[in-house]
């Protein structure tokens, strides 16, 4: 008895703080299902007299263009990740089993590009880009979010290739494999969780940059979704509920990668906080 | 064997050309232009230390600097020792689950999204902040994004919003380390449950809290995209942090010299901040090989 009663005030603080973190939320949703009239007249938490999500979503698209936005994003995610991941774990096969000379400095060469504020990259690469003609391409782009992950990527995939055993290896190397074919027939097929964690970390995190976007492209064919988003909203300007169903419309691919990769979060979180 | 060995560089040659090319190459190059002064179109002029001595003097980048101490200083208190909290508080408690996916949620939604929707949250006549303020007939209608200082902490409210699940389930992840024995053992010596938790559990919370502490104050030095759709570092540059004054200079005023030198100076700060971890973590890739 008296245990529960001293958990009262943990609760209270809990519930207090959670209602806190929830309110942002709720209200945005409330405010993206409100037409623009409802918006005006009513007070905050009223609920819409009609439910507009729909033709503030057609709005946003027919003025902001935005799904082009979230299709070249699409594109900037999938492709930037999957040259990462590609690049990675070549290089983490090679430095793990193949071992070449100075193995554990090239590591240190690749993983240093975590060390850095990405400022220190923006000037010299948008230079970089206007003398190769990269700027505001979707090469360039994705060229950019592939470097950034590749440092990350290798990480991962380095501590986990060490952790498959030597003696699948060995036997298929007295079957006369040689490394390409190890790897791509005995690593390849074992690499689901390295590759989960690092798709789950780096597409989201490319799908929710500004800076890159913002500093290597110009035009709204090229532009990633968040510059698009981030120059909607202005100084807090503009339609208010459009402005919320862009920002639902938004999130949806970072949140359907978190439920569905859920379970590798924590894995890549550990991982994150041993190197990254 | 020969071909062996060409093999193993060929695999590490396409993460070693990009990182190369596209990192380190224009991380030299950046503190290479910050020793010229250049608006991008004329040729660089050569200027020594110049754009370093000018940081010193410029009202400008002092306030910033001001702002990203701010940003520090508030990021350890409420994110990360609020993270903490939110963590002891929440473990074993009943609806565990549902509390933890509630601080959890805004980690799935970007910086930019956040910044909107606390933007609408803070906005004066529609914001649900005022409103509340006027439901509950308290005489206060604070501009809370344009007023000063009071802009930098409603940023930090949103950013506190956005950071502290992260922190909180890393320190579950610390907590639910501990072995049992040592806490059954002070509970029986007579401590209480704050004594046990001062004690017991933060000693041995120690290695997570160093990683979360390390994390949150690179992050928060490296802030950017809250302030940039917040106040764009208004107004009249007093919200802005390092990484928004160096966006400035360089893509705003087309002070490239002088935006690399704010570049350089805030990646000597990341790094001297990560060395300690980077330090340990060394440590222990010695001892795997």
């Amino acid at each position: 008895m008296t245990r529960r009663v001293k958990r009262i005030p943990t609760y209270l603080i809990l519930i207090v703080l959670a209602l806190l973190w929830i309110l942002p939320v709720w209200t945005t949703f409330l405010v993206s299902f409100k037409s623009s009239q409802d918006f005006v007249s009513q007070q905050f938490y009223e609920l819409p007299t009609q439910v507009s999500f729909v033709e503030n979503l057609r709005n946003v698209m027919k003025i902001y263009r935005l799904h082009e936005h979230f299709f070249n994003s699409l594109l900037y995610a999938g492709a930037g990740a999957g040259i990462a991941i590609a690049a990675a774990s070549l290089a983490g096969f090679s430095l793990v089993r193949l071992k070449p000379p100075a193995f554990f400095l090239l590591f240190l060469v690749i993983y240093s590009g975590t060390l850095f504020p990405f400022q220190m990259y923006l000037i010299p690469v948008y230079r970089l880009y206007n003398t190769l003609g990269l700027y505001n391409t979707r090469l360039g782009l994705i060229l950019i979010y592939g470097a950034i992950c590749t440092p990350f990527a290798l990480f991962v995939y380095r501590g986990f290739y060490t952790t498959i055993p030597k003696e699948i290896e060995d036997a298929a190397k007295i079957d006369g494999c040689g490394p390409v074919r190890t790897f791509f027939a005995i690593f390849v097929p074992q690499s689901l969780p390295p590759t989960a964690v690092v798709a789950l970390f780096q597409m989201t995190w490319i799908w929710n940059d500004l800076l890159f976007g913002m500093v290597l492209s110009r035009t709204q064919n090229i532009r990633p979704i968040m510059v698009a988003l981030a120059t909607m909203s202005g100084y807090g300007g503009g339609n208010i509920p459009y402005i919320m169903t862009a920002v639902i419309f938004t999130a949806v691919p970072t949140i359907l990668l978190f439920v569905l990769l859920q379970k590798y979060f924590i894995k890549g979180m550990t991982l994150s906080v041993a190197g990254g | 064997m020969k071909k062996d060995l060409a093999v193993s560089y060929l695999f590490v040659l396409p993460a070693l050309a990009l990182v190369v090319v596209l990192l380190l190459v224009p991380m030299m190059q950046n503190i290479y232009y910050s020793f010229f002064d250049w608006d991008g179109l004329k040729a660089p002029v050569f200027n020594g230390l110049a754009n370093y001595t000018r940081l010193l003097e410029d009202r400008d980048f002092l306030i910033s600097m001001r702002n990203t101490l701010i940003w520090v200083v508030f990021t350890l208190v409420f994110p990360v020792l609020g993270g903490l909290l939110v963590a002891v508080f929440v473990e074993g408690v009943a609806g565990e689950r549902l509390f933890k996916s509630i601080f959890f949620i805004p980690l799935t939604i970007s910086f930019v999204a956040t910044g909107i929707i606390w933007t609408y949250m803070f906005s004066k006549e529609l914001g649900v902040l005022n409103h509340v303020f006027r439901l509950a007939r308290l005489p206060l209608q604070p501009s809370w994004l344009t007023e000063v200082p009071l802009n930098t902490f409603s940023m930090l409210i949103a950013w506190t919003w956005q950071q502290l699940g992260t922190n909180m389930v890393m320190f579950l992840m610390g907590l639910g380390t501990i072995p049992v024995e040592p806490i059954e053992a002070s509970i029986i010596d007579g401590a209480n449950k704050f004594q046990t938790f001062v004690h017991v559990k933060l000693p041995m919370l120690r290695p997570i809290t160093t990683v979360v502490i390390t994390m949150a104050m690179v992050n928060s030095f490296k802030a950017f995209d809250i302030i940039y759709v917040m106040t764009r570092g208004g107004p009249y540059r007093s919200s802005e942090t390092m990484a928004v004054t160096m966006f400035r200079e360089t893509f705003t005023l087309f002070r490239l010299g002088y935006g690399a030198a704010i570049a350089v100076l805030l990646s000597v700060i990341v790094i001297a901040v990560s060395s300690l971890y980077i330090k340990r973590m060394a440590k222990r890739d010695l001892l795997y090989y």
